[in-house]
């Protein structure tokens, strides 16, 4: 049963030179699917997220979350299905400088007015999956890049989403702790049943998800599923990368083989 | 291009970002002028104002020179952090240091020259508005605009030199930190406060409070000397630690803290504060001074108003009854008011000490006859008192209330005569200088059978004359009677004897000195609340443009977190809250208590109440914050949504 269905979706902005930016895109995401959308850059990726999680309006065609569309709901509605539906992961954590560690991960908590045993037993179990016990107490100005994704990713989870949107969660991290975080989230995949949509420009981190959407200049352009070894799942990726450039491959990443 | 059209063009492109700069310069360039114009008004430097002092017009020039300083120094830090990122591009693409700071400089120039031509146009065209308040606070029959070169001169000279001063300073003044930090635009956030300086805080602050208090109850005047470094001290630690430590207790508790906003907005003020704690700490003060000034404005414009209810006599001439100039003196007070024109009403008592047998204390005692005479004059009530019935004389309009209903047997001692006591006189006719608290009126009959007189000790005059001259147009009487009080003053001074024989109060001319005292209070406090209110309010208004993008970054997340936009708006509210009425609550209860210690003391010199006015003056500087509050809520609003 697909949990996100994205259909025909066109977004096109308008102003002093009109730009299409989606153009007709369609799929579907299953429930617990870690899917990841790759493609060059101003292909769109950015915008399709956007649109999924309802900060922008997609000119035509039709979202369909968990089988309703957002699009339909006044602004408080929405509001309240960001809030329960959705979870997001940045590029640069986004965590609010002036609270805690602790206090970043229960923030969705105290925002929907859950109680507060609720909001210590959710908190508990996550911190201990994350591995965040230590740096609780701490300022997100006090902590690694890896922590502060980490911490994020606690916050994204904390109020069990039925969708997580992550937009370049390792752009900004070492591969260390890249690997740390594409392997947690994996596993909150796989363990919790999350459905993942993951927008990324590394390869890498395409290889660890269960499906790759490629889109290029707004359009589908192709997708692959998993194999049993990341190694051969990271080498068709790369081909499709190198198909998907036309040649000149100035948009992708250096590569480095973990 | 140049590096000076680089400059020019950076303020000129930018106006957006500069704007508020300028307008704080501007802002503070146009009272500047409007006050020196007035200062240096040919009427007032001929005395127009009465006594007002042109030493206390200078001071509160001088005071606002200064404030403006530390504000425009203020300004612009909070403006150069807010460009930190745009410097630290500069300096990566290779500017040395030293051309960074003339950069700072040439802009800092460039806008203070624009502000100081826009505020010296805004302010001459506006003086004429402000004279014309200035001639209805004090009463005055013109006061004309003019033109002259003295105050242009001095703004400019002053202003220009402020800005240099202050574009140094800054320069020199700013924190050096690492390009990295520059563009990475971060602030460190750290819990510094320590337990001991939260109790010192709080326990000045109650220990201040404790003082005003035992002042306006037992008036120990020589306590005062406390208060100004208790509350000053106890305040920058108030904000410095007590109220963080308050807050980090709150936060402790997570039932308290982990709802709604409450946990975003808590750990938002924790950072505020330690952020703004010298700028709290100056708005306290600031607005306590300006709450202060007003307040003692609408006391003294109160008192003024009252003054001739509680002064009913023009002239009063009070001497011994060997007093050798008593001829002199009176001939001559007749002799200038009849120069004058003033028509006026002598009455002559004589006004005789005796024991009273009820309180052992002496009684002052007036004649029934001498008072008709006097009451006749002001077409009060007259008195008609048979042997053995006495009236009281009230001092004050307390006692008025006060004496109504008592009845008092009384003997008077010395000569045994029995008077019963049992109405007080309806009106005040004797200023309260003038009359004891024992004062009564007996009937002419008794009054010729005190044959013996008091005689102890310390009692140096059992008799003495009053003269009073009840004068309907008292306000013109203040050259009358100069020579007597030169004269007593000289007495006073060569100490040839140990009292002066007489005493002589003019209320025409102590009418003028209040008015003089009041109009000098005036002016100072119009200005001291007019540039309070500016930069109360820029404080935070810069304070909020320094930290917006942030802000912005903020509230996108929350939003895409599924903020919506009721909440956002109460998040905005908790946010900018406190920023503008923390201080201003705490001056409100400095204040308060200020003027719980002014109307103690002063009860015991003048019959002045000051609620209602100190009331009035509050409600108004409450209101004027409300619109304040919502004005640059509405526009932090709006660059949020953005």
């Amino acid at each position: 049963m697909p949990i996100l269905q994205i259909k025909d979706i066109t977004k096109v902005y308008e102003g002093k030179v009109t730009h299409r930016a989606l153009n007709q895109l369609s799929f579907d995401v299953e429930l617990g699917e870690f899917l990841a959308v790759m493609g060059p850059s101003g292909s769109g990726k950015t915008t399709l997220l956007n649109v999924i999680s309802t900060i922008d309006e997609p000119t035509s065609g039709e979202i369909i979350v968990d089988g309703m569309n957002p699009h339909q709901l006044n602004a408080t509605e929405l509001a309240y299905f960001r809030r329960r539906q959705l979870g997001f992961v940045f590029q640069d954590f986004n965590l609010l400088p002036t609270l805690t560690v602790e206090e970043n991960i229960v923030l969705p908590l105290t925002l929907d007015q859950q109680p507060l045993e609720v909001m210590e037993s959710r908190l508990t179990s996550i911190v201990e999956k994350l591995d965040l016990t230590a740096i609780l107490p701490k300022r997100p100005n006090e902590i690694s890049g890896g922590q502060a994704q980490r911490t994020a990713i606690g916050r994204a989870l904390i109020h069990n989403p039925s969708l997580i949107l992550a937009d370049e969660p390792t752009g900004n991290l070492d591969s260390n702790s890249s690997r740390d975080v594409l392997e947690l989230l994996t596993k909150i995949n796989q363990e919790r049943k999350t459905t993942i949509v993951m927008v990324t420009h590394d390869p890498i981190a395409a290889s660890y998800c269960d499906r790759v959407l490629f889109i290029k200049d707004g359009e589908f352009f192709n997708e692959i599923y998993k194999d049993d070894r990341r190694q051969m799942f990271f080498q068709r990726i790369l081909n499709v990368l190198s198909l998907l450039g036309g040649g000149q491959v100035g948009d992708l990443s250096t590569i480095r083989l973990p | 291009m140049t590096f000076r059209q680089f400059a020019y063009r950076n303020v000129i492109r930018n106006s957006r970002i500069y704007g508020a700069f300028f307008m704080a310069s501007f802002f503070s360039v146009a009272v500047f002028f409007i006050y020196s114009m007035l200062m240096f008004h040919p009427d007032i430097e001929r005395g127009i104002l009465g006594e007002v002092s042109l030493i206390g017009m200078v001071g509160a020039e001088i005071v606002l020179v200064l404030f403006t300083l530390f504000f425009l120094y203020y300004s612009l830090s909070a403006f150069l952090e807010a460009r930190s990122h745009e410097f630290a591009i500069l300096l990566h693409l290779g500017m040395e240091k030293r051309q960074m700071n003339r950069l700072v400089f040439l802009e800092t120039m460039i806008i203070g020259a624009g502000s100081i031509i826009v505020g010296i146009i805004f302010g001459f065209s506006f003086s004429k508005f402000f004279f014309m308040i200035v001639r209805e606070i004090l009463h005055l029959n013109k006061l004309s605009l003019y033109v002259s070169w003295q105050p242009f001169l001095l703004t400019i000279g002053v202003f220009m030199s402020a800005f240099i001063v202050i574009s140094f300073i800054s320069v020199y003044f700013t924190r050096v930190r690492k390009l990295r930090d520059l563009m990475k635009g971060t602030t460190n956030y750290a819990q510094t406060y320590s337990k001991v300086h939260a109790i010192y805080g709080i326990g000045l602050i109650l220990f201040t409070y404790l003082i005003t208090l035992i002042i306006a109850q037992k008036s120990f005047i020589s306590l005062l000397a406390l208060i100004p470094l208790s509350a000053t001290v106890g305040t920058y630690y108030l904000f410095s630690d007590t109220i963080p430590l308050f807050l980090e207790m709150a936060r402790k508790k997570r039932h308290f803290h982990w709802q709604r906003y409450r946990l975003l907005s808590l750990a938002e003020q924790t950072d505020i504060l330690k952020d703004n704690v010298k700028m709290f700490f100056v708005v306290t003060m600031v607005s306590t001074l300006a709450f202060l000034s007003v307040g003692i404005l609408a006391t003294m414009s109160s008192y003024t108003t009252q003054y001739d209810r509680l002064n009913p006599l023009g002239l009063v001439y009070k001497g011994d009854i060997d007093n050798p100039y008593e001829k002199n003196h009176i001939n001559s007070l007749r002799l200038q008011l009849e120069e004058k024109g003033l028509s006026y009403q002598l009455s002559r008592f004589v006004v005789v000490k005796q024991t009273s047998s009820f309180t052992h204390n002496e009684v002052e005692v007036f004649r029934e006859s001498d008072m008709n005479s006097l009451v006749s004059s002001f077409n009060y009530p007259l008195i008609n008192l048979e042997s053995g019935e006495a009236i009281f004389i009230p001092y004050s309009e307390e006692s008025l209330k006060k004496l109504k209903n008592k009845i008092v047997h009384t003997i008077l001692q010395e000569n045994n005569i029995p008077i019963t006591i049992d109405s007080v006189y309806p009106k005040i006719v004797f200023p309260t200088s003038i009359v004891s608290v024992n004062s009564i009126v007996i009937s002419d009959e008794d009054f010729e059978k005190i044959t013996r007189l008091i005689s102890y000790k310390p009692i140096i005059q059992p008799v003495y004359h009053l003269f009073t001259f009840h004068i309907p147009q008292w306000r013109e009487t203040k050259d009358i009677g100069q020579d007597i009080d030169q004269f007593a003053s000289s007495i006073y001074v060569k100490k040839q004897s140990k009292f002066s024989p007489f005493y002589f109060e003019n209320a025409g001319l102590n009418y003028s000195y209040i008015l003089a005292t009041y109009s000098l209070f005036t002016l100072v406090g119009v200005l001291v609340a007019t540039v309070f209110l500016l930069a109360a309010g820029s404080f935070v208004y810069f304070k909020l443009h320094t930290s917006l993008e942030r802000e912005k970054r903020k509230f996108d997340v929350l939003k895409r977190m599924g903020l919506t936009d009721a909440e956002l708006k109460k998040l905005v509210n908790r946010h900018l809250f406190p920023q503008f009425f923390l201080p201003w609550g705490v001056a409100m209860l400095h204040s308060t208590f200020a003027f719980l210690m002014i109307q103690g003391v002063l009860r015991e010199f003048i019959d002045v109440s000051i609620a209602k006015e100190v009331f009035f003056a509050f409600g108004f500087f409450v209101l004027i914050q409300i619109v304040y509050f919502y004005l640059i809520r509405w526009r932090y609003i709006s660059h949020i949504r953005s």
